[in-house]
């Protein structure tokens, strides 16, 4: 019989793959779009969450400005096709490499901040660009935002039915957790967990932590973007209200710290949870009680906090880590 | 500009500014003393006005009288508040605790008393007073409003009375104690408990006097913490975390330039501006302007992290 350590890593393996095969399945059984509807968003929402994840949770330094490279994805990529007639295929990567370098910017300028002072630059950051794309009136058209044509087109990267968009969702998310787990494994993650640890020492070690938060910087602003545009793709209406939000930031920060920050898991595991609690709300008390939804975040939020410090992922993991530990202490 | 439009300009903007320091001045002592920013700040703020509010509108108590009531209730829901969240998270992750409670208040707000905008309007305040015309300086009649002056006069009384308890008072004395250095304070036995529990409810007092002050004058909704947070932040930061003479001086320079950035490029500019002043001062001298020196204001706030 093989040890139990294995035994636990098979195990999770398999789950995940089973989880993986019926992500990728059960679309197609569904006949009812308002299913589908969450699936997308919690793939979107998932997707979105770990970019987030990628330079707060592993890097450390949280951002509350991740709304600002959303935005500057569904913006680049709607503008691109509406004005120049560019597809949004190709759009998404225009406004991936955009957020990447103002994120790069924003990075040179802010990364010598520590704790309180970098998330309360990052929150200014967030808001400024909430108030430039409201008032750049001649780029946004302001409040009243940007409708994409509704006409089905491959090249438009707009479809009649939601299987179309739950595929290409999907496949976002899994990038976004590949690279996470490409991160975690690689030298890059290991110096960016060390920087965040402690950043002297790791600095004394020889790891170039500027540069490499950087790096962790333009990815993590790179996927956002690529999330936004998709997001503007499916819901096809953009406007300030609904894609530059400072609120945004702080909801995929929500969902990985509930779901386990730096952890490939813990974003999806938050978008899991709090997507299909958002759309029932929505679906069976409509607007009789505004802001519930978020009353019920929080209260999650908080038995999260007192309970499982770590968030969900965090704390499964350490019971598995237990069970290792004991095992290796009978054998 | 002539000089009439820019002395009536400085006076707005030294008014508003008046009004942004005891907001913020509660901010900057909660983080001062126990090194979390309190991201909820402005929901307190909100429903101090809102508590403002209902006491004019059921029993027509003037706003200025129900501080004496909104100020107790606001130390109470601070004591609360440090009671069920902030003691027993303080070592998860700095922001975490604060945004639930920020979230949970607004949306309970927003549950409660609905997304309408609600105002106050008192006779008394209706007329501006005017002052001048002062030939002999080259001025001619300048506006002031009196909600504003009367909130200016007694955001001021307040900052300079809180600013001498936390110099002479015992109590004070134990409170800068603390915030100089919680273990040492703990060793000479100081219950630090208690003073953080007194240090957030005091914060959230004064946070709630503003609150009263501003209801004639602003409108108030679940979502007005939202737009008075980030001015407070702004303010925190520039007059140096923790210090409350700095927050009153920056309030004041805040005030300031909102008001001119105001008037020369726009309403819609102003936020703008602010924000694009807090990131270089941040990146410049993140320790503010009247802040420690940043080394030993690092270690601090490492030391406890």
């Amino acid at each position: 019989m093989k040890p139990l350590t294995e035994q636990l890593k098979t195990r999770q393996a398999a789950v995940l793959y089973i989880v993986f095969l019926i992500l990728v399945f059960a679309p197609l059984f569904m006949k009812n779009d308002f299913y589908l509807d969450g699936f997308i968003l919690i793939f979107l929402w998932g997707a979105f969450s770990g970019a987030w994840n990628i330079i707060s949770g592993y890097a450390g330094m949280v951002s509350l400005c991740h709304n600002a490279f959303f935005a500057i994805g569904a913006y680049t990529s709607t503008l691109l096709f509406l004005r120049l007639g560019i597809t949004p295929w190709l759009g998404m990567f225009v406004g991936g490499i955009l957020a990447s370098a103002v994120g790069v910017i924003l990075g040179l300028v802010c990364f010598r901040l520590r704790s309180h002072y970098f998330v309360l630059a990052t929150l200014a950051f967030g808001q400024v660009s909430y108030i430039v794309s409201v008032n750049w009136r001649s780029l946004t058209d302001g409040a009243e935002g940007l409708a994409l044509p509704i006409e089905p087109s491959f090249y438009g990267m707009i479809f009649a039915g939601k299987l179309p968009y739950v595929y290409i969702s999907l496949f976002l998310f899994v990038a976004v957790m590949a690279v996470s787990y490409a991160i975690e494994h690689s030298r890059l993650g290991y110096y960016l967990t060390a920087f965040r640890e402690n950043e002297d020492a790791a600095r004394a070690l020889g790891v170039k932590t500027g540069r490499v938060r950087l790096v962790a910087m333009a990815i993590s602003c790179f996927l956002a973007a690529v999330t936004g545009s998709l997001y503007a793709q499916y819901v096809v209406y953009i406007d300030p209200s609904s894609v530059a939000r400072l609120q945004l930031s702080i909801q995929v920060a929500l969902f990985a710290i509930v779901g386990g920050m730096g952890t490939v898991l813990g974003p999806a595991i938050g978008a899991m949870i709090f997507i299909p609690i958002t759309i029932f709300l929505r679906a069976n008390l409509g607007t009789a009680v505004p802001g519930l939804h978020m009353i019920i975040f929080g209260l999650i939020l908080i038995f999260v906090l007192l309970y499982m410090p770590k968030g969900i992922y965090g704390m499964l993991k350490d019971k598995i880590d237990r069970t290792r530990g004991i095992s290796k202490s009978e054998n | 500009m002539d000089t009439t439009l820019f002395v009536q300009l400085l006076i707005s903007g030294v008014l508003l500014g008046g009004i942004y320091a005891l907001a913020s001045i509660g901010l900057t002592f909660i983080f001062g003393v126990m090194k979390i920013v309190n991201f909820a700040h402005g929901e307190f703020l909100m429903v101090a006005m809102y508590l403002s509010f209902w006491l004019f509108h059921y029993f027509r108590l003037d706003p200025y009288i129900s501080i004496l009531i909104v100020a107790p209730l606001l130390f109470l829901i601070g004591l609360l508040v440090y009671r069920l969240l902030i003691k027993p998270t303080i070592g998860a992750p700095v922001l975490t605790q604060i945004f639930v409670t920020s979230m949970v208040i607004e949306n309970l707000a927003l549950l409660f008393w609905s997304a309408d905008f609600r105002t106050v309007s008192l006779k008394y305040l209706q007329n501006s007073i005017v002052l001048g015309p002062f030939p002999s300086l080259g001025l001619e009649e300048m506006i002031v409003n009196p909600a504003r002056l009367i909130a200016f006069c007694i955001a001021l009384s307040l900052t300079v009375a809180f600013y001498f308890f936390l110099k002479l008072s015992y109590t004070g004395k134990v409170i800068r104690a603390t915030s100089q250095d919680r273990f040492t304070a703990l060793l000479m036995g100081i219950n630090t408990d208690r003073i953080f529990k007194l240090t957030f409810a005091i914060g959230i007092m004064l946070t709630g006097v503003s609150g009263a002050l501003m209801i004639p004058i602003y409108t108030v909704h679940p979502f007005v913490g939202f737009e008075f947070i980030l001015v407070m932040f702004v303010v925190v930061v520039l007059g140096g975390m923790g210090s409350v003479v700095g927050a009153t001086i920056a309030a004041i320079f805040i005030g300031i330039i909102e008001v001119f950035s105001g008037f020369l490029l726009g309403p819609q500019s102003k936020e703008a501006i602010y924000f694009l002043v807090f990131i270089a001062v941040l990146v410049i001298k993140p320790s503010g302007l009247f802040g420690l020196e940043r080394e030993e204001e690092l270690e601090r706030i490492e030391a406890i992290d």
